[in-house]
């Protein structure tokens, strides 16, 4: 292996960081506060470590090999999380490093767990606000895809570090060329950021809630919403507007975030055809209603609520955790216990692949249910050739192995989670909800880490193996878990 | 350029590999998914698994924004019907690759014009080309002409026993009054070095040189090889290459020409009315023996099996013949084969991809050749007019590492590049450049 391109890399990739970071410090200068000097040590580091490693290895062979790209991919996530979490050391605001990094990692991976509770985040300092949520940002569509749309030298082995870091079982390219296919990514993702932006602001003056929309809120939750991550700006989430207009416009959005990017590219040069006859995206919206339906029901009949109400509410909960974003405008744990279980199912499917959500992915679990149903046929027919097809094309069958791997293991750390959380005294819920929702990067849980809750009270190595999920969930299992075998490190 | 490559054989994958180096978005359909998977994780391109005979996947790879339309799957009348489609669609050029030289005869070249087709490959063709071109100059293992033949690149293999051995360049330069001639780059070990004086050159180096034409002969002594005039040569395999570079050799040479198959054998006895043609074995050391192969000055090995053509030229090697000459299918054999000892290797899909490579550069470029073995490309370029190579020293301009300039063609006289040569208006460069600095050699020329 070539540990020289590794640093190599790495050091420019800080850089990127830095950018983020001195831009934070600007927002906190704006805002007037101390915190500025926090980003700028930040800053000062990560340039001076970014640019050691840059120059030290600047004349290295420039090639990427596969084991290159996992150990770039999975380290720059790392890395990133251990200087992003600094800014909330240096300022005071959480000295705990443990919980600054949970913090960070929580963001990049676009997790939205957080270890602030409610009171904590209105007091939050503005750069701070605008940190947690440009992490998010830059973690939803991908550092290393932001990479390759920005650095040349990525181009080469650039298809490597893409696949490691691209959810979904497998990965399209929407330009011959692996660099156009990360600009188009990145623009279309700045555009829908933007489009959300200014309806939310609009929201003063179409429909206003209780509260204002400040353009620092309307940047803030579009950078947490298009990257489906769920930091706010506010302790009570998006319940702190009651504005069905300002509801509605984060569902869409967040639908748009969990739909694949590939696709809402193609709508956006009108060829919609695709959007339709796509099998995932049509799950996906089927989904959403069915779940939305349901709860809808059961909201208007046990609780006894209105309907448009509910109906928003419902659809609200339902978008949130399926796309993996984890807003609340309910705390759905207040449901009855059927609904929140409902919603903790939800939490398993996640978005679509090639999206910006987390989860196991919607085309992931229609190819098993497929799979598995056509088990039992070839069972009635043991010399028939039975294929999957998933959009009238049959799918491979080493896809349909990788994708039950995939599963098999995605439970299996769902369990070894739950007993290790278990094991340090916190009840079924709890532990479930936690595992789930940071192996899953959607935030809120269920039990004592439901919507109204959060993560501070868990023990230190609690919160570093919740972060270790969170990277698991976010780069898919195998980019990490390559980097635990045998073989790979065989010479 | 827009390029859409149909087909991820071996030719495809290679020009997909060569092309995606340089500034161009290349799509690669084929029908084999396990095919578009390995040269899309290997190079930059778009890989689409369908039928390329397809208006919807035609139209949905971007046909009608298509520069380069290249079909080269295995099978002819789907690379034929394919860039017809492609042309119809509104590919700006559409290159086909035959295995029927029918289509290249000059008096059927309209008929294929109207069709759609603009340039035919028939790979065959060239690697009998390629073999003839070869048997002229036995010294060296690979030569190519630029500037109509003023300047020349010879691949030489250093033998045990070669004068230059355990010389250093500024050796070699300093005993010969004339500069004629210069190494350009070394293969060793799998490796391409491009050579400055102090580099020296060790036994079985294969050396790159650049020479003109008063050159070619205190080369060949100094590498140590003597020109053998080719009077008696071995084919083995009638396949179609056999066929045509027999053909092409009967009038000049004796030929014999072993096919194993009787029916073929007859076939090709009816055609080759010039050729020994001997129906039998290659394998059979009897057989060859008999026919004289000790007294054979070039042994020529192109049956459709590349094991076979690898042991019998060493068959052939050690029963003395001088010029050994073999077919090999898979790429990744030729490295070996050469280590072993083989004078030459020819892959026709190497000679594919390069003269297709040809279509695809810039008006600076003139000529191309891909060297076999290596991944390194010689290039001529003709400087414009106020580009940045022009008007100052060589020694003076900051020309990449990987790539050097080997000989200047001026008007109709020839020159090696060295520090000071001053390179004008409309001179002819040929540069040796390893694949990182193509895309940077451009905007020197420009």
């Amino acid at each position: 292996m070539n540990k020289r391109i590794i640093f190599f890399i790495l050091g420019r990739l800080l850089l990127i960081e830095s950018f983020f970071l001195i831009l934070s410090a600007i927002v906190s200068l704006i805002y007037g506060e101390q915190e500025y000097k926090a980003f700028l040590y930040t800053a000062g580091l990560s340039i001076g470590v970014g640019l050691i490693a840059w120059l030290l290895n600047r004349k290295t062979e420039k090639v990427l090999g596969k084991k290159e790209g996992y150990v770039i991919v999975s380290l720059v996530w790392v890395i990133f999380s251990l200087f992003g979490a600094l800014p909330f050391v240096f300022s005071g605001s959480t000295p705990n490093y443990a919980d600054a990094f949970f913090e960070t990692m929580s963001g990049f991976t676009t997790t939205g767990s957080s270890i602030l509770d409610a009171k904590q985040i209105d007091e939050l300092a503005y750069g701070l606000h605008f940190w947690r949520s440009i992490t998010q940002w830059m973690g939803g569509m991908g550092i290393i895809v932001m990479a390759i749309a920005i650095f040349p030298i990525l181009g080469i082995g650039g298809m490597q570090l893409f696949v490691a870091e691209v959810p979904g079982p497998s990965k399209d390219k929407l330009h011959p060329r692996i660099k156009e296919t990360a600009k188009r990514l990145w623009g279309i993702y700045i555009l829908f950021t933007l489009a959300e932006a200014v309806l939310l602001y609009l929201s003063n003056y179409i429909n206003p809630g209780d509260n204002p929309v400040t353009v620092f809120d309307a940047i803030c939750h579009s950078f947490t919403t298009m990257a489906t991550g769920g930091y706010s700006t506010h302790g009570a989430s998006i319940a702190y507007w009651q504005s069905s207009y300002i509801h509605y416009v984060i569902i869409f959005f967040m639908i748009i975030a969990g739909t694949n990017f590939t696709l809402s590219y193609f709508a956006m040069q009108g060829k919609f055809h695709k959007m339709r006859h796509d099998e995932e995206f049509k799950s996906y919206i089927g989904i959403i209603i069915v779940f939305t339906v349901m709860i809808t029901f059961f909201l208007v009949f046990i609780h006894d609520n209105e309907i448009a109400r509910s109906f928003r509410d419902s659809l609200f909960q339902v978008v949130s955790i399926i796309t993996t974003t984890g807003f609340a405008t309910v705390d759905y744990i207040k449901w009855a216990p059927f609904m929140y279980v409902i919603i903790f199912v939800l939490m398993f499917l996640g978005g679509s692949a090639g999206s910006t959500g987390g989860g196991m992915k919607i085309v992931r679990v229609v190819l098993i249910i497929k799979n598995s149903y056509f088990e039992l046929r070839r069972l009635l027919h043991p010399h028939a050739i039975i294929p999957v097809k998933f959009n009238k094309q049959s799918v491979d069958a080493k896809i349909i192995t990788n994708v039950l791997a995939f599963m098999v293991i995605y439970v299996m750390i769902f369990v070894f989670g739950t007993i290790v959380i278990s094991s340090m005294n916190y009840n079924l819920d709890t532990s479930m909800g936690a595992v789930a929702a940071t192996l899953g990067n959607i935030g809120p849980g269920i039990g004592k880490v439901g919507p109204a809750e959060n993560f501070a009270h868990f023990p230190d190595f609690a919160k570093w193996f919740l972060s270790f999920l969170m990277l698991l969930g976010r780069l898919e299992l195998f980019t990490i878990f390559v980097l635990f075998s045998r073989s790979f490190w065989r010479k | 350029m827009e390029i859409i490559i149909a087909g991820a054989g071996e030719v495809g994958t290679h020009l997909a590999k060569l092309l995606s180096k340089e500034n161009h978005n290349i799509t690669v359909i084929d029908k084999d998914a396990h095919k578009v998977h390995l040269v899309s994780s290997h190079s930059d391109v778009m890989g689409v698994v369908d039928n390329a005979i397809s208006f919807y996947v035609l139209k949905n790879a971007g046909i009608s924004s298509c520069d380069l339309f290249i079909s080269v799957t295995e099978n002819e009348e789907t690379n034929i019907t394919a860039a017809i489609l492609a042309k119809k669609l509104g590919a700006k050029k559409t290159i086909a690759r035959i295995d029927n030289n029918e289509f290249l005869l000059e008096e059927n070249k309209d008929v294929i014009n109207d069709l759609g087709i603009d340039s035919l490959i028939y790979p065959q063709k060239l690697a009998s080309e390629e073999i003839i071109q070869l048997l002229k100059q036995t010294g060296s293992t690979e030569t190519f002409d630029f500037s109509q033949g003023h300047l020349s690149l010879y691949t030489i293999k250093l033998e045990k026993g070669a004068p230059i051995i355990g010389k250093s360049l500024k050796d070699v330069s300093n005993e010969s009054n004339e500069f004629d001639y210069r190494a350009i780059a070394i293969y060793r070990k799998s490796k391409t070095i491009i050579p400055n004086g102090n580099d020296v050159f060790q036994e079985n180096d294969l050396v790159y040189v650049i020479s003109n034409k008063s050159g070619v002969s205190s080369l060949m002594k100094t590498t140590g090889k003597e020109k053998i005039a080719i009077k008696n040569v071995m084919i083995l395999g009638g396949s179609r290459i056999g066929k045509r570079t027999a053909k092409e050799l009967q009038k000049k040479m004796n030929v014999k020409l072993i096919e194993r198959n009787e029916e073929k054998s007859k076939e090709l006895a009816d055609i080759l009315n010039d050729t020994l043609v001997l129906n039998g074995d290659g394998s059979d050391t009897e057989l060859l023996l008999e026919e004289g192969i000790k007294k054979m000055d070039a042994f020529i090995a192109v049956t459709d099996n590349s094991e076979t053509n690898i042991l019998s030229c060493l068959l052939a090697k050690r029963f003395g013949v001088k010029k050994t000459i073999a077919e090999i299918e898979n790429i990744d054999f030729i490295d070996l084969a050469e280590d072993i000892g083989i004078d030459t290797i020819i892959n026709k899909k190497l000679l594919a991809a390069s003269k297709i490579y040809g279509y695809t550069i810039s008006a600076e470029v003139s000529t191309v050749k891909c060297l076999t073995g290596t991944e390194a490309e010689v290039m001529e370029f003709i400087a414009h007019e106020g580009s940045k190579i022009t008007n100052k020293p060589l020694s003076e301009v900051d020309f990449p590492d990987n790539a050097i300039i080997g000989g200047v063609t001026k008007g109709n006289n020839s020159f090696i590049a060295k520090g000071d040569t001053v390179i004008e208006a409309n001179d002819r460069v040929v540069v040796f450049t390893l694949p990182e600095a193509i895309h940077k050699l451009e905007k020197f020329f420009k």
